[in-house]
Formats: structure tokens, C-alpha cells, sequence
């Protein structure tokens, strides 16, 4: 017998109070932990919708805007030189120190050139990089596969009255259309998508680009570095983070982890309280035996670390439990929430069994404290 | 022999000023080691008071009390416990065991802050119960047990830390007297092995066994008597 299994034995006597105890802290780590595993796997997959909603990084020749406010001579040669960008861009963009923070770079070249009688919009992109440029695109048909192919925006295959399987004549050249796009509300409605290749030798302009698109991997990107690096390569381009994206990516991951946390922090608080409560219920009910505790020799120390333990041992089960369960919800709910394939948290698991602990402990010392300074006398009597 | 209870002055009142109740008037008397008192008095004498305050579970409001050298005016709340554990040995009218707990558990429960191995608090707490006459019945719990076991248990609690003062608060008043005279030869025995008692009684019959009687009333001495031999007459009241 020591005051450990003192504790224990008389958990086990008490065994709904010590669920009732524990059932706070569990409640709290429970949400806790799911909460906070849901949105930090959150993060990542708004992050992954995010990234995968394109590019963050607009590179486009600054020859335009110069040459109308100073006129050509202001410019030095090299800029002269980029004033026009070229597919070799891509690899000066791939030179700047935070390559590694680069997924992709697209380039695209637009110009307005005669399609089977009508002056429309081209834009030509590697058809490779379709899927992962534009993810939201929905093409009735087939992307662009391979030269020759084209896919009409809404509007331009209306303009048209082209389908898939149709045929596109520009100049002496027939391009075969693989696919009609989705109505999208944005520009591209009204264009003709094909491959890069082929707009570069409809327009005459081998290699020729009118922008590039950038999509920085962006878990804590420095975009406002990887714009600086990517102007110090291409001197002549002007290179532009898209703001918006990134601080509405910042706002909409911030807002669900202060969401998580709020509400965890009150659950948990309420455990606490519980954990208070129901201990001090049980001093009071139990003022008898402390008073026998005192009076066969019990230091105040050794009353304290009586109730110490069997919180302590409360809030230890309750937490794992918790904890456990934080998990298997997390997991279970995750689908709801978006994320593909979920994983375990492991660090708010382990932090939520820390934080019960701790809770239930704090929680303990006020009625631990009362417990120690009853008198045995008043103690001894109420028996 | 010398003094091992030294009562000088001694009062006790409970209560602020709008409800006062004075259980102790100007208590004075010295008990020597060895001695087997009993103490007698209507109820609201004051007998449990002092019973609680020569065991160090609560302080006079006035006076001296020393006990066994100690002064226990002056001690912290620690140092109280401590004397507690190892001078006072206390047995309640109500047994006062933990009724979760089995008779070896409840004798083991003042050894559990100890530093001890659980099995030699074990053999401790066996050995105390078959001093007591509860051998093979280590492992009942409270209420599997009958109440003059019960109070052997307590006994056997009361004794973890041989305590030279015993203090006991009307041990036989929850039972027959059959079994209450058991319980009193078991306190004789521990006085013929040179523990000194102080037992609350409202029994005549248990002056039999005593060497002195102090008589309450009123939280004051009305009669203290010293006898011969241990035998004296039960008139004597
Ligand atoms: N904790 C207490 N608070 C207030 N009054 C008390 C308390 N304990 C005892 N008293 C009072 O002190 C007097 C003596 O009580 P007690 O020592 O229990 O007497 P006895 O044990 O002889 O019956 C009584 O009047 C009682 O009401
Ligand atoms: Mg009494």
C-alpha cells in the first residue's frame, strides 16, 4: 500500500465519479485533437487546392509599358534583349536559388490570327501541361495531345459551329479539334488552345512567348523572394506575384486554425472546470477520510499527492482515450473535409495527452489544497 | 514514571463571538507513562476535545500541553503529523476504517507514504492483526467483518508506528458488551505491555480495568481518582 494504489483503489470505489471526471478532459482532447488534426491536414490539402489552382507568378515582358512612358532609347541592351520573352526564359526563371520551391513554369503565346474565316484569339500552351495549368478546365472531348490538335473555348466553337472531331483551317494548315471547353467565364472562352509549337509558327515568332506562369510550392513560400530572384534573372520582364492568391491563401488557412483553436481552448476549459468540480465534490464527500489520513500521521504533502494521483491517473486515461479518439474521428471525418488520405497527427495527439495532463492536474489543485487544510478534527466528527 | 501527558491551563472554544461554545475551562493535570485513564462525563463534557487535542488534531484556544517532551503549541502543521504518527495512536467509536480497503489495507494505509517495500508493509500489517487475534481474516474487506473486528482492525492501525500513548474515543460504544469486553481486554493487554491509554467511556464497568478516572463536567475536572491496583472497584463512580 503507498499513495499511488491508495489512489487507485479508491478510483476503482468511485469508478462513475472517476468517469464523470475524466469525461471532461476526455470531451476536450478528443475535440482537440480532431480539431486540430482535421485542420492541420487542412492546411495541407487547402494548400494542395490552392497550389493546384495554378500559378502565384506572372512573368511578362516590360518592352510595352517602357516603351511608351521612355521610348527604346531608355533601354539598356540587355533589357532590349528581354524585352521579348522566348521559351529559353524558362531556364534562367529555373536558375534563381529558390528553384526548389518552383513546380512548374508554363509558358503561353497569344495572338489574334485567322481561324477558318474569323479573326480569333490563339493560345498556345504545351499541351502536356494543360492538366496542371488550368486543373479546372473541363474539355468535352480530349486535351490537346499532339500537334495539330486544338481545343475551342465556348464561345469560339460556337463562333464556329465546331465540335470535337471537327477541322480548324488557318492559312494552308487544318487543325483537328480534339475538344471543346466548359464555358468558364474568363477569357478563354472566346480562344482557340493548341499547342505552343504550332501558335509560335502560325504568328512566325519561333520560340516566341507572351507570358509566363509560375507556381511556386507555397507552404510558407517567400513569393516576395522568388518574384526579386526571378526579376534579377529576366532583367527585362516584369514579374508580379498574384497577391491576392497568396494572402487569401494566408487568411483562409490562419481563419480555420484560429477557428480550431478557440474552439478546442474553450472545450478543454470546460474540462478543467469539470475536472475542479467533480474533485472537490469528492473532497467534500470524502472530508472523513482525510480527516483518518491526518489523524494516523498523513503529511499535508501526502494528502496533496493523494488527490494528485487519482486525478492524475484520471486525466492520464482520459487524455490516451481522448487522444485515440481525436484521431479515429479526425480520420473517419476527414473525407467530409477534403482531405484525400488522411494520416495521423501525431504531434496534436501528443500534445492533447500533455495538455489533459496538465489540465486535469491544474484543475486538481484547488480542491487538493482545501483537502490539505481541512481540519481532522471537523473531519473526524462528520463521520 | 515520568509525565508523558503535561496539561497545564488548557481551554477550548469553538466558534466566533455570535456563536461561542467553550468545550475545555482551565484543563491542568499530568499523566505518567503507564498509566490507564479513563475518562468519564456527560455528554458536551468535553471529553472528545480533549481527546483531540492530547492527539495533536487540533490546538486550545489557551494553555500548555506537552506530550512525550513535545510542546505542541509550537509546531508547524508538519511537524504535527509527524507527532501524530509516531506518539499518538488513535481508535474512534466508529472504527473509522476505509471501507474500500481490506483489513490488511486499512492497517497498511499509515505506512503508505512510507518508503518501505509494499511486501514488508505486508508482513508488518499481518503481524499487527494477529496480534490483535484477526489471523486469516487479512483480506476482508470492512464490511465482511464483524464490528468488534472492525475495531481489532482499527487497534492494529492505531499500533503501525508503536505509539507510546493510545487515545481512544468510546472504542467499545458501537458494540455488545460481550464484544465490548474483548475489545477492553485487548486494551488491558496493550497497557500490561507499557502503553500508556486514555480511553473515553461512558461504561462503568470499563473503570475495572483502569489505574486512574477523570471525570468532565462542564469542560472542567470534577473528580480525579487514582486507584491501587488496576482493580479497583467499578463504585467507584
Ligand atoms: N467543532 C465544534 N464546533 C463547535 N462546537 C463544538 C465542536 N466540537 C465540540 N463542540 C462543543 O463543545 C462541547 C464539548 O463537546 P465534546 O468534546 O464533543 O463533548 P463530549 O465528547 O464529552 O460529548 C459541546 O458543547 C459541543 O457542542
Ligand atoms: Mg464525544
Amino acid at each position: 500500500m503507498n499513495i499511488r494504489k491508495l489512489a487507485w483503489k479508491n478510483l476503482l470505489r468511485r469508478k462513475s465519479r472517476a468517469v464523470f471526471t475524466g469525461l471532461g478532459i476526455f470531451l476536450g482532447i478528443a475535440t482537440f485533437v480532431a480539431i486540430s488534426s482535421i485542420t492541420s491536414q487542412m492546411e495541407g490539402a487547402v494548400q494542395d487546392q490552392l497550389d493546384r489552382f495554378g500559378a502565384n507568378i506572372v512573368v511578362t515582358p516590360r518592352t510595352e509599358q517602357l516603351s511608351l512612358g521612355f521610348g527604346d532609347i531608355a533601354l539598356g541592351g540587355t533589357e532590349v534583349a528581354h524585352s521579348r520573352l522566348t521559351m529559353s526564359d524558362k531556364e534562367r526563371i529555373m536558375s534563381i536559388r529558390h528553384r526548389d520551391r518552383i513546380r512548374s513554369i508554363v509558358p503561353y503565346l497569344l495572338t489574334a490570327t485567322d481561324a477558318s474565316g474569323k479573326n480569333l484569339v490563339w493560345m498556345g500552351l504545351p499541351g502536356a501541361d494543360m492538366a496542371t495549368a488550368r486543373p479546372w478546365w473541363k474539355i468535352n472531348g480530349s486535351p490537346v495531345r499532339k500537334r495539330g490538335e486544338v481545343v475551342l473555348g465556348a464561345e469560339a466553337a460556337a463562333a464556329l459551329d465546331k465540335g470535337p472531331g471537327g477541322t480548324v483551317s488557318a492559312g494552308s494548315r487544318q487543325f483537328r479539334v480534339a475538344g471543346v471547353l466548359a464555358p468558364t467565364g474568363e477569357k478563354e472562352d472566346g480562344m482557340i488552345i493548341a499547342e505552343i509549337a504550332d501558335v509560335q509558327s502560325l504568328s512566325k515568332r519561333a520560340g516566341g512567348v507572351t507570358y509566363f506562369e509560375v507556381a511556386a510550392l507555397c507552404k510558407d513560400c517567400p513569393v516576395e523572394d522568388i518574384v526579386a530572384q526571378i526579376g534579377q534573372a529576366l532583367p527585362g520582364a516584369r514579374v508580379s506575384a498574384i497577391r491576392q492568391v497568396v494572402e487569401s491563401r494566408k487568411a483562409a488557412v490562419d481563419q480555420l486554425r484560429r477557428l480550431g483553436f478557440g474552439v478546442s481552448a474553450i472545450v478543454l476549459l470546460i474540462g478543467g472546470l469539470l475536472v475542479l468540480v467533480t474533485v472537490m465534490g469528492g473532497v467534500q464527500e470524502r472530508t472523513g477520510e482525510i480527516g483518518v489520513l491526518r489523524a494516523v500521521g498523513f503529511r499535508r504533502r501526502a494528502i496533496f499527492s493523494l488527490l494528485f494521483w487519482e486525478t492524475g491517473w484520471v486525466s492520464l486515461h482520459a487524455s490516451f482515450l481522448g487522444a485515440a479518439t481525436g484521431i479515429a474521428v479526425a480520420f473517419l471525418a476527414s473525407p467530409s473535409f477534403g482531405i484525400g488520405n488522411p494520416g495521423i497527427a501525431v504531434s496534436p495527439a501528443l500534445l492533447g495527452v500533455a495538455a489533459g495532463l496538465t489540465l486535469g492536474l491544474l484543475g486538481a489543485v484547488p480542491p487538493a489544497r482545501r483537502a490539505a487544510a481541512l481540519s481532522p478534527t471537523e473531519a473526524i466528527r462528520s463521520l | 514514571m515520568e509525565d508523558i501527558i503535561h496539561l497545564k491551563d488548557v481551554s477550548m472554544t469553538y466558534g466566533r463571538n455570535g456563536t461561542r461554545a467553550t468545550a475545555l475551562r482551565g484543563l491542568s493535570f499530568d499523566i505518567r507513562g503507564g498509566e490507564y485513564v479513563v475518562i468519564t462525563g456527560e455528554s458536551g463534557a468535553g471529553k472528545s476535545t480533549l481527546l483531540t487535542i492530547l492527539g495533536g488534531l487540533q490546538v486550545p484556544t489557551e494553555g500548555t500541553v506537552r506530550i512525550n517532551g513535545v510542546e505542541l503549541a509550537g509546531l508547524p502543521a508538519d511537524g504535527m503529523a509527524d507527532f501524530r504518527r509516531e506518539t499518538i495512536g488513535f481508535v474512534f467509536q466508529a472504527y473509522n476504517l476505509l471501507p474500500y480497503l481490506t483489513a490488511r489495507e486499512n492497517v497498511m494505509v499509515p505506512m503508505s507514504p512510507e518508503r518501505v517495500s509494499p511486501r514488508e508493509k505486508a508482513e508488518r500489517a499481518d503481524a499487527l492483526l494477529a496480534a490483535v487475534g484477526l489471523s486469516g481474516k487479512e483480506d476482508r474487506l470492512p464490511s465482511q467483518l464483524s464490528g468488534g473486528e472492525c475495531q481489532r482492525v482499527a487497534i492494529a492501525r492505531s499500533l503501525v508506528h508503536d505509539p507510546p500513548v493510545l487515545l481512544a474515543d468510546e472504542p467499545t460504544g458501537n458494540l455488545d458488551s460481550a464484544t465490548g469486553e474483548q475489545i477492553l481486554d485487548l486494551f488491558s493487554s496493550l497497557h500490561g505491555r507499557g502503553k500508556t491509554v486514555l480511553m473515553v467511556t461512558h461504561n462503568r464497568a470499563n473503570l475495572s480495568r483502569a489505574t486512574r478516572s477523570i471525570r468532565l463536567r462542564d469542560g472542567e475536572v470534577e473528580e480525579d481518582r487514582e486507584f491501587r491496583s488496576s482493580r479497583a472497584e467499578s463504585a467507584a463512580v
